[in-house]
């Protein structure tokens, strides 16, 4: 028999009758488009690994199930193809979990492949079972078990369309033992996204109403533009309407910065001139975002004298948190171009511009210890456009969002809605694989998140990653810390850790070259010697503990309530 | 805010987790389900649940499930005969 199998696995012939589940699986993979994927082995995913070895897919072996699911996702959001991560049964899927949260949260493509114990003992309290379709009901789109062998197939297409069609998501497949290992004979159909509902003529006139009505404007812009690749659609309307912008943490990217009325992130950590351009608008144009709680304040007060023009492909998210006039929902690569009209809003655009120079970011610390802002923003300059950022969170992940600058979605890559530490690293190490060598790779992190999925330098020196890795210590949990002298009266509950080890000699362990600055004046030549080596590098940044993320809207403020620096 | 009560029957895929799919979809949006009625052989399920929220904030929530095909407001439907 296995003399039969190794012949089916070795010959390209597409007419084989018959194959192993497994051998299924990585055909059909293949036949997909994948040419990537991330997992770890053991052993009831043994078989999916033995048609690995020799199957023609590239696997990247992570440290840890969660690395593998935060890479596949990184592959996602950096390339706009599904990911995929492979993982045993029990633990192995169990450690998937936060990954696909965070890919639900955030809307990621996403096809977690798990093995389950042999069908004959589900159910029995097996070794490494756990009941994994329970456990992904509520951090996935859907997920498959997979009960016969003959539906192993259509399931593998169902999971990619259901994971990239409408508002994507991701989808876990669960297979048992026995299936892997069965003989299958069947045709293999890959999938197709599923056709967008076309929006109504009327809803389009409507629409074009309310805008030619608005006096005061505004979009407010989030990760929907990227994903339903209307970058390109987004900056056109943007240019014909004339109209200001806001973006979400997700929507960075999706207008550049450098546009005369972009004004950059609102909400809790946004810039003063869009928050307080959006609490003055009499109408909020919502284009594929979600009325976060981090995006609104308190909801009540937020934006409170603007009609609403919602426009998202998710209809569960219309009315969701704030009524509208009207809503579209479909595909924003059309509905954008035909919502196109000249508008005369002069004095608004003059007004959000004024704003958004009274409060532009000002670098000038009076100290000669790093300001991580001013470094953020000097390597943002010395990056190209098609540069990758994937940062982990806290302080560090909102000054990325405050500090650097991007023009595509694809190339900011934070953990938004779900706010994961131990981000950064294995998603950079997923970005690494979706793009182009050309590409940059950066990782900016803090010392606190970094050790949250530090094993995954393991991955970087395994195989060879060019990922450059900021890494920002204040030897604190900084934004806990920040919480904590803000509102919990300076008392620092176990966010202390200047007992953190010489991050330098860790990265050396994994043959990574690294070097610690700590004055602003080793800022950019430090940068340079980082963007110029041609593997991984490290660069240890210490900053001061006090440094803080500023303006700030407290917790049930208004955000025309903005702190500023105290 | 008043408590509302709604029913809702849903047609769905027979799959052998369907339920817990949909009663996790309920508490997690803040629905109490006070009554129901399964009929796992023709994939019909009738729900009365009750709670501060709108019931569009679980209609549209339960929509999305890939194995929910199709919602209906009961409490609609009485409405709009009555009207």
């Amino acid at each position: 028999m296995t003399a039969q199998l190794v012949t089916d696995l070795t010959t390209s012939n597409p007419k084989a009758k018959s194959m192993r589940g497994a051998d299924l699986l990585v055909r059909y993979l293949k036949q997909e488009g994948v040419d990537t994927v991330f997992g770890y082995p053991g052993g009831a995913i043994m078989p999916v690994y033995d048609a690995l070895y020799d199957g023609g897919l590239k696997h990247v072996l992570c440290r840890h199930e969660q690395g593998a699911a935060f890479a596949a996702l990184g592959y996602a959001r950096a390339s706009g193809n599904v990911g995929v991560c492979i993982a045993t049964s029990g633990p192995g899927a169990t450690n998937l979990i936060t990954g696909l949260a965070d890919a639900y949260m955030d809307s990621v493509p996403i096809v977690a492949i798990t093995g389950q114990v042999t069908s004959a003992v589900i159910g029995t309290d097996a070794f490494q079972e756990m009941d994994v379709l329970g456990l992904s009901l509520a951090c996935t789109k859907h997920s498959f078990m997979v009960t016969d062998k003959n539906e192993l197939a259509d399931v593998l297409r169902q999971a990619f369309s259901i994971a990239k069609s409408g508002r994507p998501g991701p989808v876990l497949v669960d297979i048992p033992k026995d299936i892997q290992l069965a003989d299958i004979e069947t045709m293999i159909v890959t999938s197709q996204r599923d056709p967008i509902v076309a929006h109504s003529s009327a809803q389009i006139e409507g629409a074009i109403a309310l805008l030619q009505q608005a006096k005061q404007p505004i979009l407010y812009v989030g990760g929907g533009v990227g994903m339903a690749n209307a970058v390109e659609q987004l900056q056109h309307f943007v240019d014909v309407t004339g109209i200001p912008s806001v973006t979400t943490l997700k929507g960075i990217g999706a207008i550049a910065n450098t546009k005369p009325y972009a004004l950059g992130m609102l909400g809790m950590h946004g810039t003063k001139a869009a928050n307080l351009c959006v609490q003055k608008c009499d109408l909020l144009v919502v284009i594929g975002a979600r009325f976060d709680d981090r995006v609104t304040g308190r909801l009540e007060s937020f934006a409170a004298g603007a009609k609403i023009l919602h426009l998202d492909i998710d209809p569960a998210e219309i009315n969701k948190l704030r009524s509208t006039d009207l809503s579209i929902c479909g595909d924003l690569t059309d509905i954008l171009p035909a919502l196109e009209t000249s508008l005369a809003i002069n004095e608004w655009q003059q007004y959000c511009w004024d704003l958004k120079q009274e409060y532009r970011w000002n670098y000038d610390a009076p100290y000669r210890s790093i300001y991580a802002p001013k470094l953020l923003s000097q390597l943002s300059e010395k990056l190209p456009d098609t540069a990758v950022v994937s940062c982990d969170v806290g302080q560090h992940q909102m000054w990325v969002a405050q500090h650097m600058n991007f023009t595509n979605p694809k190339n900011h890559l934070s953990s938004s809605g779900l706010g994961t530490m131990g981000f950064g690293l294995p998603v950079g190490i997923g970005a690494r694989h979706a793009r182009p060598a050309c590409d940059p790779v950066v990782v900016v992190s803090g010392d606190g998140s970094f050790m949250m999925n530090v094993q995954e330098l393991g991955t970087i020196k395994r195989e060879q990653l060019n990922v450059k890795i900021v890494l920002i210590d204040n030897q604190r949990l900084g934004m806990v810390r920040q919480w904590q002298q803000l509102f919990f009266e300076e008392r620092y509950s176990e966010t202390i850790l200047t007992d953190n080890p010489d991050f330098v000699t860790l990265a050396s362990a994994f043959d990574i070259q690294a070097k610690t600055i700590t004055q602003q004046s080793e800022v950019l030549p430090a940068l340079e010697e980082m963007l110029a080596s041609d593997s991984a590098y490290l660069l240890h940044v210490r900053i001061n503990e006090a440094d803080n993320v500023w303006p700030l809207v407290p917790p049930g403020a208004s955000n025309a309530d903005m702190m500023e620096n105290v | 805010m008043a408590l509302h009560t709604s029913r809702l029957k849903l047609i769905v895929n027979q799959s052998p987790e369907v339920l817990e799919r949909i009663l996790r979809v309920a508490r997690h949006r803040g629905f109490e389900v006070k009554l129901m009625h399964w009929s796992s052989e023709h994939g019909e399920l009738e729900l009365t649940v009750s709670s501060q929220r709108a019931i569009h904030l679980l209609t549209s929530q339960l929509e999305k499930l890939f194995d929910v095909k199709q919602v209906t407001d009961l409490n609609e439907q009485i409405n709009a005969k009555s009207a």
